[in-house]
């Protein structure tokens, strides 16, 4: 399993606490969702599941406090009228009713390392994706050898080395939240070796990520305890104890 | 780390047998008026507890059964354990259709109490006062006018030959202890529990579904909260569950929290934003902390400058008297937004970092100055001169929290109190360069370029430095001195060229000086003392031969150095050479 590692910088960033996630207030570094996001954001395909080992801190952390209209609402579905097209309510959120002014105390002019690896499903291991279409083969043969023969961790490991080079991404990777755009590149760390903060302390417990395995429509989250050693944040699944 | 923090508070204090923080399942609460009975349950009268402390009558503190939050349209279906507010216990006043209903949940709580309650002689006593409807008589008594006329009313009852209020009885006290979240949450949480690990602690426990509340700016709000279907719930999670807290741990962060926001000593209005302060461990750092911002005190108008004094003393210890100086220090600034309680900052650092950047502040602040001015200026006094009209209502609002920011950061000052200064200055044409106006700017520039180096700044000093390369610096002394002529040639003058040309000569000095240098030939014709007229030919002379040109414009910093140079050499006059 190769370890990769991304430098990804921004303005600014905000991994919501969630106790704080009203009146929003990040946390202080990165949490391993958010880097998860970012490998994802450049390279996902459902043979793959992305783990963040190390989370690097270059630039001081600091702070900045906004005050900004956000919505207040989420779309919901539409009801059986809208569906129909018959004349109803319509289906858009109107942002002058929504609005609400909230403070938020957000990262200034952030740099992270990022580092992670993927795990490989192998095909058959793979969860059935909703597909309408059963796969269509030529003859047995094809189906029993060949196609399925690319179906490799190198060739995904080739895919996102190629992608991060170039900076290709899906959708733009974010620190934390969708309006806060990020940029990335790929770095080796034995060419550019990063000069990390000084910093040595507890962060407390902090969010790893959220267990879908556990529970697709509600899933529980998963906390871990922080640790910022020398400007660095180990958050290796296999060495770190993560509860949930 | 901001509840950690909080909940840290709670466990350094309860651990401590001397300080009186609430136990959990109890908090620290006012009872404005107490319903006296006699043991049968007999009406006796209304005590009210309230006493006058500064302009404000305060209910006297009692350690009662925690309250729980409620709100919406149904929260008269909650009521707390033996006391609770007028409403409830007597259904008055009778006009608002809120209290019948209150008054029924209330007595419908009593009929429902905990059979561990009932042995006690207290509260037999309350169930015999609303069965014998004694109650009326309790609302006939003229004392109740008072109770309806406080702006809050909180009542319990208290038996004639007890001291404390019968919630506060031994028994009673014991039976909440044992019972900690639950006896009053079993009217409330039909609903089942959920279970989870807290964010907190990492621990196993029982979720938080709401939070408790925290008084604010004469308001109660929520620090943690979530309200339903407006955009906050997630991944199929609504209210508290969205941030798994658990019960005891929501206990103890909010009682740490309302503890620092009721302590006198802990806690600091800057701007609008309530702000608290604390250490891991005690220190006189996190008592003496608010000395160094707040205004002095009436009647003790030294202490502030004592303090700040022995932080300038500190500094070989390099902390703060004899605090341990790697001692973790927090600062947490909040204040309200709509029904929430929102960050406005949070500062982590050990007491030797934060010592030492205040010390850094006080001596960036150092200026020159008459004896009757205060020696330190407390953060409102400086922002406060720095306002429309003085006014403190007229502070910016994001500035107090920025400027306190850079204090604690260490960083530079704001842009904007740089601009708000010159702007003040040049709208006040009375004072204009105030004392603390000017040692604003000094401190602002000097900061500002310690971080931005600048080979062409030379750092402003506390007194006049006639030496200063800067051309505001130098304009301003000559506009100082121009002033000083006009004065001394006509004494008692309505308006001097202070009043009429500073804004002009400080933001583009080439249209008024030639003006005003023409002018001084006539103000010192008029002087009758010929040496007199030397000296200032001389001094002119001597000003003049350091500008090399009247610039069209100055920027914002050369206008700041212009401010100063025009102190500077204001107070140069006033101060006899020695």
């Amino acid at each position: 399993m190769h370890n990769w590692c991304l430098e990804v910088w921004g303005d600014y960033a905000c991994f919501t606490r969630p106790e704080m996630k009203v009146e929003r207030v990040s946390y202080d570094v990165m949490t391993p969702s958010a880097a998860r996001a970012i490998f994802e954001a450049i390279l996902w395909k459902p043979a793959i599941k992305w783990n963040v080992t190390r989370i690097e801190v270059l630039n001081p952390i600091r702070w900045i406090s906004v005050r900004r209209n956000e919505v207040g609402g989420i779309v919901t579905n539409p009801t059986a009228r809208q569906m129909a097209g018959e004349s109803s309510e319509p289906l858009g959120i109107f942002i002058e009713e929504k609005r609400q002014q909230r403070a938020g105390l957000f990262l200034r002019d952030v740099r992270y390392r990022i580092h992670g690896y993927f795990e490989f499903t192998p095909p058959e291991k793979r969860k059935a994706n909703n597909l309408l279409l059963s796969e269509v083969w030529a003859d047995d043969q094809e189906n029993a050898e060949i196609v399925r023969l690319d179906e490799i961790e190198a060739k995904y490991a080739a895919m996102f080395e190629r992608r991060a080079k170039k900076g290709q991404c899906f959708h733009r990777p974010y620190l934390g939240c969708r309006e806060f755009a990020c940029d990335f590149r790929l770095v080796d760390e034995d060419l550019e070796p990063a000069k990390l903060i000084n910093e040595t302390r507890d962060l407390g417990y902090m969010l790893y990520d959220m267990d879908f395995e556990r529970n697709i429509k509600s899933p529980p989250p998963l906390f871990f305890r922080a640790e910022i050693k020398d400007g660095g944040i180990n958050t290796d699944r296999r060495e770190v104890e993560v509860r949930g | 780390m901001i509840l950690q923090a909080l909940k840290e508070y709670y466990d350094r204090k309860a651990a401590d047998p001397e300080s009186d923080i609430a136990p959990e399942g109890f908090e620290k609460k006012e009872l404005q008026f107490l319903i006296v009975i006699d043991a049968k349950g007999n009406f006796l009268n209304i005590e009210d507890t309230r006493e006058r402390i500064g302009k404000r009558l305060v209910g006297k503190s009692f350690l009662l059964p925690r309250s729980v939050g409620r709100s919406g349209n149904k929260s008269y279906e909650t009521t707390f354990l033996l006391w609770d507010h007028i409403g409830y216990l007597l259904g008055q006043p009778i006009g608002d259709p809120k209290s019948s209903k209150q008054h029924q949940t209330w007595l419908a709580a009593l009929s429902r109490l905990d059979s561990g309650l009932l042995t006690d002689v207290g509260v037999n006593a309350i169930i015999e006062f609303y069965n014998n409807n004694e109650l009326e008589r309790a609302i006939a008594s003229p004392q109740l006018k008072e109770c309806l006329k406080a702006p809050q009313c909180n009542m319990s009852f208290r038996l004639i030959s007890d001291m404390c209020p019968v919630p506060c009885r031994s028994k009673v006290q014991e039976f909440v202890r044992n019972n900690t979240t639950r006896i009053i949450d079993k009217e409330v949480s039909e609903e089942k529990e959920q279970t989870g690990i807290c964010l907190i602690t990492g621990e196993f426990g029982v979720i938080a579904r709401t939070h408790s509340r925290t008084p604010i700016n004469k308001d109660t709000k929520c620090l943690v909260g979530f309200q339903k279907n407006s955009g906050y719930d997630s991944y199929g999670k609504e209210q508290g569950y969205n941030a798994p807290i658990s019960k005891s741990t929501e206990f103890t962060y909010v009682t740490g929290l309302n503890t620092l926001l009721k302590s006198s000593s802990q806690r600091l209005l800057i701007g609008d934003a309530s702000t608290i302060f604390w250490s891991e461990k005690p220190s006189s750092f996190e008592s003496d902390f608010s000395f160094f911002f707040k205004e002095p005190e009436k009647d003790n108008p030294d202490i502030g400058t004592e303090k700040i004094k022995a932080l300038f003393e500190s500094v070989n210890s390099g902390a703060y008297r004899d605090d341990d100086s790697t001692s973790r220090f927090y600062i947490l600034g909040l204040s309200p937004n709509a029904a929430r309680i929102s960050v406005r900052f949070w500062h982590v650092g050990t007491i030797a970092e934060f010592a030492g950047r205040i010390r850094q502040h006080f001596e960036d602040f150092a200026i020159i100055k008459l004896s009757r001015e205060p020696e330190y200026y407390s953060l409102w006094r400086t922002l406060v001169n720095i306002a429309v009209q003085d006014e403190s209502e007229n502070i910016p609002p994001n500035l107090a929290g920025d400027f306190m920011r850079a204090i604690l950061n260490g960083t530079p000052y704001p842009a904007t109190s740089l601009q708000a200064v010159i702007r003040r200055i040049g709208s006040d044409t009375e004072n204009r360069v105030k004392p603390v106006r000017a040692a604003l700017i000094k401190a602002y520039l000097n900061r500002y370029h310690r971080f931005y180096p600048n080979k062409n700044h030379k750092e402003v000093t506390m007194e006049l430095d006639v030496s200063q390369p800067s051309i505001g610096y130098q304009l301003g002394r000559l506009f100082a001195t121009l002033e000083k002529i006009q004065e001394e040639a006509n004494p008692g003058i309505n308006a001097t060229i202070r009043e009429r040309f500073y804004g002009a000569a400080c933001a583009t000095p080439v249209t008024v000086f030639a003006n005003l240098l023409r002018l001084k030939n006539h103000h010192l014709a008029k002087l009758e003392n010929r040496g007199r007229v030397v000296n200032f030919e001389r001094m002119l002379g001597d000003i003049v031969s350091k500008i090399t040109d009247f610039p069209a414009h100055l920027d914002l910093h050369e206008q700041g150095r212009f401010a100063i140079g025009y102190y500077h050499q204001r107070q140069a006059f006033f101060i006899k050479k020695e």
